[in-house]
């Protein structure tokens, strides 16, 4: 389990993480999202204890990762952005080095080694000199070396970067599979591998966090968003006076379609309403064909965009906009 | 502390440093030993060890430089920091290491004494106290270079300012030497060194309002003692220079003298240069 409590990190006046709070449940995969500098590597540099935070608290099995480091430090295996390998040990070396270091039991090592080399399938290289590998065989030399001791926490950052289309399904398939004995909680900044694997998403932007949810929620949370786009053919008084009379709509727009004689429509429903049979059969009714009609679900990929680009958190969402500017003047005076 | 010593001692051999460093370190001295005792016939090691403390100078930047600097640079650090290893030990093994290395080394020169009495009366008891006092000397040498590569990424860097500061070590007796000794230049001097220290604590500290403090503090100090108490003053630069003076305390080795003060200078440097090394790591980790 981590839990991590109003954690703060300031580079002299830099702001890297500001005032993030949440919690892992054991065995749960969760993934930590956000754009390139968001704070995803500070965060876990923190939980690992490798740098220490402003203010805050980041407990790790039950032990402050500052207050009793060797005992919270010992549930947890790291796999950073850059792989801490040694170029000059051969893999297999570099992986008993680790073991001893992670002071894993003498008599258990060798076979420990051996069924960790099977499962990031790195044993056709295990005689090889580091540096002599590959990208994508660094990249599992490194999950690997996290992975040594079973740790109860496993922390990833980026674990797929450098790997090609196969090698990423393996090693999501890898990840799923560790999921069962251990905790998760891995970074990127790729939405469909996040979505892919993890029970919980974490989207944090700038320093903040925006939002902390499964993946079906956070898309829930964004459904008002999804669109109905239509394109009728017909008066546009007619059109406009069936739309009028319907019920469950939000907010409409005319446009001039391509088609001759025909409109393009854009609807907003609100929320747990789906009018699109009731409005073929209005269409229909009053001899207005529907050319073209489809639902635009918004795809977990637009909400992180949607997010990040304009760093409002969801439930200030569904109340209104806050502009970015006051925002920021708020932070200022805090 | 077992697995990290046990790790760095092998990468001294595979990666060709700690061969290099053995084989230039041994030839040297080796060198002397053949001209010195054996050509003309001196019966004790200090002549020789004296000849040659520039080579400990020389070498060992080689071997302390990339001790942590490679670490920074590779990002490997992450994993010694984030294992469930305390940083002392962490520094610790990589000390004993270095001087495990070193060791190997001296144990060589140690067996010259032995050779020197197969053919006569060597002087032993005066050779290995030379010997010990030397290998001592290196030891603090090693410390302040693992200090020094703490600082940096670049073992480049860390290689040269390792030299110029022992360097400085070396030639500080020479130094204290040239200062002039008249009060008012003493007091110039001190003035100046609280500036330096003041500066460097706010490099560390970024706190005007602390550094200033000292700064006046340290000045007014300085003013006062000028007043009250002139003899302060009395050879001052040359005796705080010589707290720098690694070098000069091997000299009483080489007379064949235990010295227990300048064994305890250097055991000091030795613990003093490992606890800013780990003061180093823990710091970095707070910015």
């Amino acid at each position: 389990m981590i839990e991590v409590r109003n954690l703060v990190k300031d580079y002299y006046g830099n702001i890297a993480v500001n005032d993030i709070s949440f919690t892992v449940n054991a065995g749960e995969i969760v993934g930590f999202l956000g754009p390139n500098g968001a704070g995803k590597s500070t965060t876990m540099n923190i939980i690992t204890g490798y740098i220490s935070s402003t203010s805050g608290q980041a407990i790790v099995n039950g032990y402050d990762i500052f207050e009793e480091p060797e005992k919270a430090k010992k549930s947890i295996g790291y796999l950073p952005e850059q792989p801490p390998i040694y170029p000059d040990m051969k893999v297999r070396e570099y992986l008993m080095f680790v073991a001893e270091l992670k002071k894993v039991n003498k008599k258990e090592r060798q076979q420990m080694i051996e069924d960790i080399m099977n499962l990031t399938k790195i044993n056709d290289v295990s005689e090889r000199l580091i540096k002599y590998l590959s990208k994508g065989y660094k990249q599992r030399v490194g999950l690997a070396s996290a992975i040594v001791g079973y740790p109860e926490i496993l922390i990833l950052d980026e674990p797929t970067v450098g790997l090609d289309p196969n090698q990423i399904i393996e090693i999501r398939e890898l990840i799923k599979s560790l999921s069962k004995k251990h905790t998760i909680l891995l970074s990127s900044h790729i939405m469909q591998e996040v979505s892919a694997v993890c029970d919980k998403i974490i989207i944090i932007n700038k320093g903040k966090l925006i939002a902390y949810d499964t993946p079906a929620n956070i898309a829930k949370m964004l459904e008002e968003s999804r669109e109905l786009l239509l394109t009728v053919k017909g008066y546009e008084t007619t059109v406009k006076y069936i739309i009028d009379s319907m019920e469950g709509i939000r907010e409409v727009k005319y446009n001039k379609s391509g088609t001759e004689g025909c409109i393009d429509i854009s609807i907003k429903m609100e929320e747990n309403t789906d009018i699109r049979e009731e409005l073929f059969y209005a269409m229909s009714k009053a001899n207005c064909p529907i050319i073209e009609m489809r639902l635009h679900q918004t795809t977990l990929e637009e909400i992180f965009l949607a997010l990040t680009h304009d760093n409002v958190k969801i439930s200030d969402m569904e109340n209104e906009d806050i502009p970015e500017q006051d925002y920021e003047t708020k932070e200022a005076e805090e | 502390m077992g697995a990290i010593y046990k790790k760095e001692l092998k990468s001294y051999f595979t990666s060709m440093i700690g061969c290099v460093f053995l084989a230039i370190m041994l030839i040297i001295i080796s060198i002397y030993f053949f001209v010195v005792n054996m050509l003309n016939m001196y019966a004790e090691m200090s002549t020789t060890l004296n000849a040659i403390t520039f080579v400990i100078v020389l070498i060992m930047p080689i071997i302390t430089m990339r001790t942590l600097a490679e670490e920074n640079k590779q990002k490997t650090d992450q994993l010694l920091f984030t294992a469930p290893v305390s940083i002392v030990k962490i520094i610790l093994g990589k000390y004993l290491a270095l001087i495990t290395l070193y060791g190997i080394g001296m144990a060589v020169i140690c067996t010259y004494p032995i050779i020197m009495n197969m053919y006569g009366d060597a002087q032993i008891a005066q050779s290995y106290s030379s010997i010990l006092g030397f290998f001592l000397m290196g030891a603090a040498y090693l410390a302040i270079g693992l200090f020094i590569s703490s600082l940096t990424e670049s073992q480049v860097i860390a290689g040269v300012i390792s030299f110029i500061v022992m360097i400085f070590t070396y030639l500080m007796t020479n130094i204290a030497g040239l200062l002039p000794t008249g009060h008012l230049s003493q007091v110039v001097c001190l003035a100046v060194i609280v500036v330096i220290i003041s500066c460097i604590a706010y490099i560390m500290m970024h706190n005007l309002v602390v550094t200033a403090a000292i700064c006046i503090v340290g000045e007014a100090f300085v003013a006062i003692m000028y007043f009250v108490r002139p003899s302060f003053y009395d050879g001052l630069m040359v005796n705080i220079l010589s707290w720098f003076s690694v070098v000069d305390r091997y000299r009483s080795f080489s007379l064949g003298i235990m010295d227990v003060s300048a064994m305890v200078y250097y055991l000091s440097v030795i613990f003093v240069f490992i606890f800013f090394t780990v003061m180093r790591i823990k710091k970095k980790r707070w910015s």
